[in-house]
């Protein structure tokens, strides 16, 4: 039998959580994404146990949290808020290894006597990280941790996140920002009006390809299965070789002036999912 | 002592669950006190707790009765530090984060009442020794501000630092008027029953002057007092929790 650190079977949440099962392997770091009110804090926070769902069952090892908009107590120094969290976990000697390792872990090393109210969004991010790893915690549940941070600090965070999942900490991860899930890797949930319309490994879905055709004149309606774009068109392949699909083209007499075979971006496969899933 | 039990007991070796679930609830409530100093140095509660125990001291040495001071000092500050201990906004949105953790809203009830009555009764100690109180005064005090310390926990959690401002005008004007004064000035009506109800019920000043002479009524008062505040404000730590997150 697999042993799973998370797994939610058939949660309802309404309106926000329609029917949504997902199980996470240790070390397995999965991506929710969706746009805004698809449900992606709410399965967080039902898998943090802050919200009880209406139906379903939720199984989960310890897991640590770090909301969207992280708060702390102000008068507190980065340093301080680990160690008063430490203060549930364990005593002494102990307490003060696992801030060390915490801000280590996190990379706030170097802001660790910065006020919480002073931290900038990428250490107030990080704070949110080292406090949910606090104690060993082996499932870590990420709401936008890796959003809205300059690319430094993002590629930073999104290395440390990995580095957590190969030890075995299993990752589920709330992302507006499809670059950093990109960067991370692991499975992709999308999520639309609560539910999940389409899951699968970043590799695979990344494996999809399209073909880019440039043209001279752009044509008053493409041929079917292409789109508009700024340059010409574009199609997925969809299991259809690029030369079938120039065939296609010329058959509607369009001047192709260049082509080309690139991979789908996960904005278009999340736009894909979002605009074809029956509503 | 504490900290040892704690080692033999903690959370990761756990040889007698009867010994370590009441050590662990011990420790997520002193682990509370842990905020209590930082606040105390680095934002204004400090220099609050100073202005009120100068005032004090000052009205105390122009005249003013010990154990009125000391009853002044136990009330006022438990809501002062009331209000710097858990009444800010940030402060309550911290317990989304805070309940994550292995502790719970009692837990933190508790240890945030500890965290307002323990500078208080620093601050009711230092008034009764400068104004020549003696034990029995400063004990009261210390009894007055675990009260209010219950009530006024509640009230910031539930309305924030408005709530802590309105308790501490209330506390220092009508807080040693006993309900017989009320019902005396004016005719029966609604709003002067209600008034003198709450100054019977409350948690108020003229009643725990008794606990001087040693009144074990008003000493069940005050712990009545403290441990409804307490029990009311974990369920608003919980609501703060839910809101927040």
């Amino acid at each position: 039998m697999t042993d799973y650190a998370l797994t939610l079977d058939e949660v309802c949440c309404p309106p926000a959580l329609d029917l949504v099962s997902l199980a996470l392997l240790p070390g397995e770091i999965i991506g929710i994404v969706g746009p805004s009110g698809a449900g992606k804090t709410t399965l967080l926070r039902v898998a943090a146990g802050l919200v009880a769902p209406e139906r379903g069952t939720v199984r989960c090892d310890v897991a640590g949290y770090a909301p969207e908009a992280p708060v702390f107590p102000p008068a507190l120094t980065a340093r301080e808020v680990l160690a008063y969290y430490a203060r549930f976990h364990t005593t002494g000697r102990a307490r003060r290894a696992l801030v060390h390792d915490a801000l280590e872990l996190a990379g706030l090393a170097p802001a660790a006597d910065t006020r919480a109210a002073a931290l900038g969004r990428a250490d107030l991010h990080r704070l949110a990280l080292a406090q949910a790893v606090l104690g060993g915690r082996r499932v870590l549940l990420l709401d936008e941790t890796l959003s809205g941070l300059d690319p430094l600090a993002r590629r930073d965070l999104c290395a440390r996140v990995a580095h957590l999942a190969a030890t075995g900490v299993a990752v589920l991860l709330a992302a507006r920002d499809l670059g950093a899930l990109e960067r991370v890797g692991g499975r992709v949930l999308v999520l639309r009006g609560g539910r999940v319309v389409r899951a699968g490994p970043l590799v695979a879905l990344l494996a999809e390809r399209v073909l880019e055709v440039i043209l001279d004149t752009p044509p008053p309606e493409p041929p079917p299965g292409f789109r508009i774009t700024a340059a010409g068109i574009e199609a997925p392949l969809a299991g259809r070789t690029p030369e079938a699909a120039l065939a296609l083209c010329r058959a509607h007499r369009l001047a192709v002036r260049a082509s080309r075979v690139r991979v789908k971006s996960l904005e278009e496969i999340v736009l894909d999912a979002h605009d074809t899933a029956p509503r | 002592m504490i900290w040892f039990v704690g080692r033999r007991f903690g959370t990761d070796r756990r040889p007698f669950l009867f010994y370590s679930v009441p050590v662990h609830f011990l420790r997520c409530v002193l682990a509370e006190w842990a905020l209590v100093r930082p606040r105390l140095l680095r934002t204004r509660f400090g220099a609050w707790l100073t202005l009120l125990g100068a005032a004090l001291i000052w009205l105390g040495l122009r005249g003013a009765d010990p154990l009125g001071v000391a009853l002044d000092a136990g009330a006022l500050g438990a809501v002062l530090s009331a209000a710097f201990v858990a009444g800010s906004a940030a402060d309550r949105a911290a317990f989304a984060i805070t309940l994550t953790h292995p502790t719970t809203p009692l837990a933190v009830a508790c240890g945030r009442w500890l965290a307002t009555v323990l500078p208080t009764a620093a601050l009711t100690g230092a008034c009764t020794i400068a104004v020549g109180g003696h034990v029995p005064a400063a004990v009261a005090g210390i009894v007055a501000g675990s009260a209010v310390a219950g009530c006024a926990l509640a009230a910031v959690l539930l309305a924030g630092t408005g709530a802590a401002l309105v308790l501490f005008i209330c506390m220092a004007l009508a807080g040693a008027v006993p309900p017989e004064a009320i019902v005396g000035v004016a005719e029966p009506g609604a709003a002067r029953l209600a008034v003198a109800s709450i100054l019977e019920l409350g948690p108020a000043l003229w009643r725990y002057r008794e606990v001087a002479t040693g009144d074990i009524g008003a000493l069940m008062h005050a712990g009545a007092w403290a441990g409804l505040g307490t029990v009311l404000a974990s369920g608003l730590v919980r609501r703060a929790a839910r809101l927040a997150s």
